[in-house]
């Protein structure tokens, strides 16, 4: 081509190329805004672990992951889910135990880079090298009877040990009262303990002249530190008195202390003083000491307040303390945590008290929130919350609310250990059975019931109780079984309950429901009577109404053999069976007898009867004869029960009468 | 008072001890001791033992305890199985709701589910119901991480899409080999992108700028030669032409005009035959038809048939 057509084509081309490069600029979306790159997420070791848990919801019929996934090995009793998670946990200590022993074994490395608890834990005794690292270092694992033996075998080496180390080694010795602590990675053995470790904590448990305050004496310099660490310890084992005289010491000698200390003092305010003004009194005082230090308060403050408040009594001032103190803690900016809740709730709804519904505002603050774990005493609160809801308020929307906010995020952590979430789902249970229709309660039933919660036998009870007013037979079987299995059968009360429960709501004839009564009725006499154990310092008692009851069923099922059964032990027994069953038993065996022309068991009812002391008796033997032909042996039987009278004119008089005439 | 049947355990482990048969008797009272009874009830002398055999020590009868029926009697029909079986695991009878059989028996019914090794043997993927699969892309790996999986495929048929001749035209000349024309389907893959929602984004952004750009008229577009037909258009070819020619040849140049309709009307046929040996291919049927359209155009007679 041309070379001048080539340059203006390329001049051209290019025009052109600017005019589309203009155009897509006009198009683009990108124009004016800048590309922002978001910050980097940084994920922790088990992030993605959480992630993947997150996709699986709750499998409502399988136990606790921890225990073995199998029938025979599925605990359906508290004894058995706390023997078998204890069981699994000695195994630990068991190879723990082992390796401890041969501790020579095991001194290869396992694994890199090294990982301390796979390795023995040293023993300290007379002939080991020790110095103050090692003592450094038996404090930061918090190894308390180890710590200890390394002090004293450095001390009578002579070797001297710095302030710092001895102010650590005394905070040790303070926090844990010299004593060792259950370990941490025990965590069945904490789950199970119950409250048995924290109704010991209200009597003084600290060690005068122990090692704490040896150490405190052997400081050159003993500073606020050490003032704090033995107040705060001293307090904690509520060793008031000398904590007092320390406080007045510190107070004397202008050293400064800290907010812990403080908290610590506040929370004996009571042991302190009588009289709730002097207490209160009190309380300011050390609020303004620590103002003065120009210490703000935070929420362990306000639960030391509270605390005090609540162990005050029952008087009327102290509900206005309790309220004051949390009013202005929160103008103060201080948020309350589940603990100051609980001693609010303790505080209001005493028992012999007047009703209050501080729960209902207290849900309103907190509904939907999360919660970590601040104090020790957050876990009483779910407990507390549900215990008021029941028996305090009676109020199940407040308990429905209260679950459900312990379900939020992680507050189920919050329930504490197996006995205070046993209590926490009893009040639970025990409201819904009385306050919800049936339905809905057999749905939580069926959803808490053996896994979540076993019921107790009293609330076994109030179940079997509710569903025979309800006359809702479809559920004794289920709920006969579950007896069976939670081993409950050896309550009178509560197999008499089911058992007059089945008499009384009988059910329809079409349905197989009398089937599986009878076969109810005659398994609870199977094993209460047949198969009991010889060995076992027996207290079920059977009652007359229940054995009545066992022989109506059997009878509605057509089983007269086992009626038989039980007439033979009424009468066998009769001196140590309470009560007589019911005339209704009584009334259907003999006409059964009569059907079945069986005169002699007939006559043996009607014998019962009169022993017994039944009006009726009368009636009956008049069916008798009126119905069956009796031989003349049989006849003078009866005639011998009844009167003579009785049988031959058609009205009744009282057997009572007639027999008095025979006399 | 009759006497009270113990077996020998009870009787403090000694074995010497002759069983007694008598009716067995419970005793109401709760503090009496069935033991001590028992001495005082035997009806035969006890045999004098001197040789002191081992003492077996007491040892509890074993109550044998009452045990949950399975799980799965217990599940509702409607539950989330993929709560119940999260992950890959051994089969396991009681939680599996399904009345499984495997195994052989020479006699029996295939074995069932409890006890039955080979189920426990072989791999399951109750882990993997449709509920719980979220993702459509099938591998087998060891590993769950797959580069493949980022490909997306989308496939359209054409005919769904409004199209005009040229928009068709347009698009299938841009999509090139992406276009089956058997089954009028036009495939879209990409694989551009890191993940699958980017690239499945690209496919539909693809899709969308194709459909758009083929209704464009382009004012190049004007420029389309007869080179560039996608189709054969006979009223605009050669072949015309020269029929023409030939057909209004006469040996006057001042011609006979012959009516166009004259011609036109024979050449209807013609025209079929060329432009279906053009846009169809050449086959022997469409080769046939030319043959028969050529010899009637130019009247020309089978040799067959004049003999």
């Amino acid at each position: 081509m041309n070379p001048t057509i080539h340059l203006a084509l390329r001049s051209q081309n290019r025009r052109q190329l600017n005019i589309t490069l203009g155009i897509i600029k006009q198009y683009s979306s990108a124009k004016g805004q800048e590309v922002i790159i978001p910050k980097k997420i940084h994920r922790g070791p088990t992030d993605i672990l959480k992630a993947l848990a997150s996709t699986v919801q709750p499998d409502l019929t399988a136990a606790h992951y921890k225990y073995h996934d199998d029938p025979y090995l599925i605990p359906v009793s508290n004894v058995q889910k706390r023997s078998f998670a204890l069981s699994k946990e000695s195994g630990r200590k068991a190879a723990q135990w082992i390796r401890a022993q041969n501790s020579e074994l095991f001194q290869h490395k396992v694994s890199y880079p090294p990982v301390q608890v796979f390795y023995p834990r040293p023993v300290y005794d007379e002939n080991s090298e020790v110095d103050e690292e090692v003592l450094k270092k038996v404090i930061d694992d918090v190894l308390v009877s180890d710590a200890i033996a390394v002090y004293q075998l450095l001390q009578n080496k002579g070797q001297s040990i710095s302030e710092s180390t001895k102010q650590s080694f005394l905070e040790l010795l303070c926090f844990y009262n010299c004593e060792d602590t259950l370990p941490e990675d025990l965590i069945e053995e904490r789950w199970f303990r119950h409250g048995g470790s924290h109704k010991d904590k209200q009597r003084k448990t600290w060690k005068d002249n122990g090692l704490a305050e040896n150490v405190f004496r052997s400081l050159d310099h003993p500073g606020s530190p050490a003032y704090c660490t033995l107040l705060q310890g001293m307090t904690r084992f509520f060793q008031v008195d000398r904590a007092w005289r320390l406080y007045q010491e510190t107070q004397a000698r202008g050293i400064l202390l800290t907010r812990d200390a403080f908290n610590s003092l506040i929370r004996v305010a009571c042991y302190l003083h009588e009289g709730n003004e002097h207490r209160w009194q009190l309380i300011q005082e050390l609020l303004t000491a620590m103002s003065k230090q120009n210490i703000t308060p935070d929420t362990e403050t306000l639960n030391a307040v509270l605390e005090a408040v609540s162990s005050m009594g029952p008087q009327k001032n102290v509900k206005t303390y309790a309220l004051r103190a949390l009013s202005e803690f929160k103008h103060v900016g201080v948020q309350p945590s589940l603990a100051s809740f609980y001693f609010v709730l303790i505080t209001f709804c005493k028992e012999r008290g007047p009703v209050s519904s501080i729960l209902v505002d207290i849900m309103d603050a907190i509904e939907g929130q999360t919660f970590n774990i601040q104090n020790p005493k957050d876990t009483f609160f779910f407990v507390t919350a549900m215990d008021i809801c029941r028996n305090h308020l009676q109020d199940i929307n407040l308990a429905h609310r209260v679950d459900k906010l312990l379900h939020v995020g992680n507050n189920y952590d919050l329930i504490g250990d197996s006995f205070k979430e046993s209590i926490y789902y009893r009040h639970y249970f025990v409201l819904l059975c009385n306050m919800e229709p049936l339905e809905v309660f057999m749905e939580y039933y069926n959803k808490l019931v053996p896994h979540i919660y076993i019921p107790e036998p009293a609330v076994m009870e109030e179940v079997i109780k509710t569903v025979d007013m309800n006359g809702a037979a479809e559920y004794f079987p289920k709920l006969w079984s579950d007896m069976v299995i939670f081993d409950h059968t050896e309550r009178a009360n509560n197999v008499g309950a089911l058992l007059g429960g089945m008499v009384r709501n009988e059910p329809q004839p079409s349905s197989d429901l009398s089937d599986k009564f009878t076969q109810i009725a005659w398994n609870a006499w199977e094993k209460l009577e047949v198969n009991a154990n010889e060995e076992k310092y027996r207290q079920f008692r059977w009652t007359g109404q229940m054995l009545g009851d066992i022989m109506l069923l059997s009878l509605r099922g057509g089983k007269f053999s086992q009626a038989l059964d039980v007439l033979n032990k009424l009468e066998k027994d009769q001196n140590s069976i309470v009560g007589v069953p019911s005339i209704e038993a009584l009334q259907l065996f003999t006409d059964v007898c009569i059907s079945q022309n069986k005169a002699d068991e007939a006559i043996k009812c009607i014998r019962y009867t009169a022993d017994a002391g039944f009006s009726e008796t009368g009636m009956l033997a008049q069916q008798l004869s009126g119905s069956i032909e009796l031989n003349t042996e049989q006849l003078t039987r009866l005639t011998s029960i009844v009167g003579q009278d009785v049988i031959q004119s058609p009205n009744i008089t009282s057997v009572a009468e007639s027999e008095n005439n025979n006399q | 008072m009759s006497a009270i049947a113990i077996s020998s355990k009870y009787v403090g482990g000694r074995r010497d001890v002759k069983n007694i048969p008598a009716v067995i008797h419970p005793s109401v009272h709760p503090f009496s001791s069935d033991m001590f009874n028992s001495m005082s009830d035997t009806e035969e002398f006890r045999v004098l033992d001197l040789k002191q055999k081992k003492q077996t020590p007491f040892r509890r009868k074993f109550k044998k305890q009452d045990v949950m029926p399975p799980r799965t009697t217990m599940m509702p029909v409607d539950q989330d199985w993929g709560n119940v079986w999260p992950g890959p695991r051994t089969f396991h009878p009681a939680v599996v709701p399904l009345p499984v059989r495997q195994g052989y028996n020479e006699k029996d019914a295939p074995p069932g589910k409890f006890g039955n090794a080979e189920l426990m043997k072989i791999p399951n993927f109750l882990h993997l119901t449709p509920p719980v699969v979220t993702s459509d892309y099938c591998h087998s790996s060891p590993d769950i991480r797959n580069p493949l999986a980022r490909i997306v495929t989308i496939k359209v048929k054409l005919g769904r899409l409004p199209l005009n001749k040229h928009a068709r035209d347009k698009i299938l000349r841009l999509v090139g080999e992406r276009y089956n024309p058997e089954n009028d389907v036009l495939t879209i893959m990409t694989d551009r992108c890191p993940l699958r929602q980017q690239n499945l984004d690209y496919a539909h952004y693809l899709l969308t700028a194709l459909f758009h750009e083929s209704w464009k008229i382009e004012p190049w577009e004007s420029e389309k030669s007869e080179a560039d037909m996608e189709y054969y258009d006979w009223e605009a070819s050669a072949s015309r032409k020269s029929v023409m020619r030939l057909l209004s040849w006469s040996p006057d140049q001042d011609a006979v005009q012959i009516s166009a309709d004259f011609i036109l009307s024979d050449l209807t046929e013609y025209k079929e035959a060329i432009s279906k040996i053009m846009n169809e291919g050449e086959e022997e049927y469409t080769l046939n038809r030319y043959k028969e359209e050529v010899k009637k155009l130019l009247s020309l007679q089978d040799v067959s048939s004049t003999e």
